[in-house]
């Protein structure tokens, strides 16, 4: 097979992965809650706890909610994306399937993140239409490629946390936590500076952290053009580095699953 | 005489049984990853919004108000999973089936979680020492027990409820969600319920949480026992009303599920 046919076959993997997946957790309804009733929550509270403290409150209140509903999707779903396939019985005969993987884990990711932007559409609406409070993006295209990167981001930080749990269950355990670990350290509602600062290196390594601090420059417009550009080049990197890593995990997994027949037993 | 004995004894069985049905198979480090790591973490965010917005001054305020957060925790999530859970787990029919006390059995699902929540607002108030130095020391110790003693009972009041809806529904974890993440808005546990719109105040007038929330604020703040009483006596009536409401629905749906024979239908 040569390298463009690989290319057509994996799309065509992720395309389909994609619909199924859309198709199935449009009818999940915890998959609503995390994108349309948490958010929208969250943004509420926020807009009345920052409302006399933070200029352009109201555009970083429905950035930071929406980023909230993002990464509980993203953690909920996308962490369950493989887990999933094991409660269902369809896990070992995916991985034994000549498609690879990855691509299926990757349509479903980014079905699971496409929605869960709805989320940022969903606080948009909620704090223009019904708060009444006026918003503007300041960098439209900073901010739409912000966004584009940060799909791209959260795919890859999707493929780790999602290998990571199948391949250990006592990492899934902490799920819950991990949603507000991640809203805390990556600065979705207020700045890291309030963190100690030992914790700062936990944050430099969260893709969430970059998307939200190149989503917050460019909605607010309190960052330059610089700080966003250095924004994408971390999430480049990390993306890079988190896709690496995902890779040697799947390869677990497959071994697991092929060789060991050990994957259902964790 | 012994009929009394016999509900008591299928009270405390039931409470010991559905506790350990929940638990049972689960290892210590879920029971702390769901019971102490995940509700610190939610303390932090909200306190961490809390402090930026308003100053360190005010993390009393929002330690306070999470730390109570957690009995609603326990007190809808452990309680609707606890009677949800026969559904699930297939268990229903025998439960409807037998001659046991339904009051007895009804109730005894949700004492188990009473002391898991106090537990957990302890905890909660535990951290908030630790991390944000709140001040107890003008504390009246049994008069702050009393208060979660009774805020605790009033939310798995409202579990109990909400786990009869668990008897009706799929959905019972985006219901469990949206009335926990009400309660935050709505409880005065992250926002001054002085300062929402006076139709959102009317409606924490009738839920669980908001007069435990109050109480507790005035007794760290000095205040004792006899100032808070009438707070309490309201609680403990909410609470009531709530574990009266779903004992009636309980019965009806088995009433209405053994007349027309669609016990467990999905």
């Amino acid at each position: 097979m040569s390298a463009l046919q690989k290319l057509r076959a994996n799309l065509r993997v992720i395309f389909m992965a994609f619909e199924i997946e859309m198709r199935q957790s449009f009818t999940d309804a915890f998959v609503l809650f995390g994108i349309v009733v948490q958010p929208m929550i969250v943004a509420f509270m926020a807009l009345w706890m920052l409302k006399d403290q933070v200029a352009d409150y109201a555009i970083f209140v429905v950035v930071g909610s929406g980023m909230t509903g993002l990464w509980t999707t993203l953690l909920f779903q996308g962490g369950n994306s493989i887990t999933g396939e094991r409660w269902t019985g369809t896990l070992e005969p995916l991985s034994c399937a000549p498609a690879p993987l990855r691509m299926v884990v990757t349509g479903k990711l980014l079905a699971n993140i496409t929605q869960s932007l709805l989320s940022i559409v969903f606080c948009y609406g909620f704090i223009s239409l019904i708060m009444g409070l006026p918003l503007s993006i300041a960098e439209p295209w900073l901010f739409a490629g912000s966004i584009i990167l940060t799909v791209v981001a959260f795919i890859a930080f999707g493929l780790l946390i999602g290998s990571l749990f199948i391949l250990n269950p006592d990492v899934q355990r902490f799920q819950n936590g991990l949603e507000f670990v991640v809203y805390i350290f990556s600065g979705f509602l207020f700045p890291i500076a309030l963190l100690p600062m030992w914790s700062t290196p936990f944050s430099y390594i969260l893709t969430p952290y970059w998307a939200a601090r190149a989503l917050h420059a460019a909605s607010s417009g309190t960052g330059n053009q610089q700080e966003i550009l250095f924004c994408w080049g971390m999430l480049i990197l990390l993306t890079i580095v988190y896709v690496i890593f995902s890779k040697y995990l799947f390869r677990v997994i497959l071994k697991k699953a092929r060789e060991d027949a050990t994957l259902n037993m964790q | 005489m012994e009929k009394l004995k016999l509900n008591i004894k299928i009270f405390f069985q039931g409470a010991y049984l559905s506790y350990v049905g929940l638990f049972r198979w689960l290892r210590p480090s879920t029971y702390f990853a769901t019971l102490v790591f995940g509700p610190l973490t939610q303390m932090l965010f909200f306190v961490l919004i809390g402090t930026y917005a308003q100053g360190s001054t005010k993390a009393q305020f929002y330690v306070i108000g999470n730390a109570l957060m957690n009995a609603a925790m326990s007190g809808i999530y452990g309680v609707t999973m606890s009677i949800g859970g026969e559904r699930w787990n297939g268990t229903l029919p025998y439960l409807f089936g037998a001659p046991a006390n339904r009051m007895s059995l009804f109730l005894g699902r949700a004492f188990m979680h009473i002391l898991n929540g106090m537990f957990g607002v302890i905890t909660g108030l535990f951290w908030g020492w630790l991390l944000f130095h709140v001040d107890y020391s003008a504390t009246d110790p049994w008069a702050l027990l009393l208060t979660i003693l009774i805020t605790t009972f009033s939310t798995a009041g409202l579990g109990l409820l909400m786990g009869c809806i668990g008897l009706i529904t799929r959905n019972v974890m985006f219901v469990n969600n949206t009335v926990y993440f009400v309660l935050l808005v709505f409880s005065g546990a992250n926002l001054e319920l002085s300062s929402l719109p006076r139709w959102m105040q009317m409606v924490s007038d009738y839920l669980p949480l908001t007069r435990g929330i109050a109480s507790t604020r005035m007794i760290i703040a000095g205040q004792g026992l006899t100032e808070v009483i009438p707070l309490l006596v309201q609680e403990f009536g909410i609470g009531m009303m709530f574990a009266l409401l779903g004992y009636t629905l309980f019965r009806w749906f088995e009433f209405t599920a053994k007349k027309r024979g669609t016990l467990e239908v999905f």
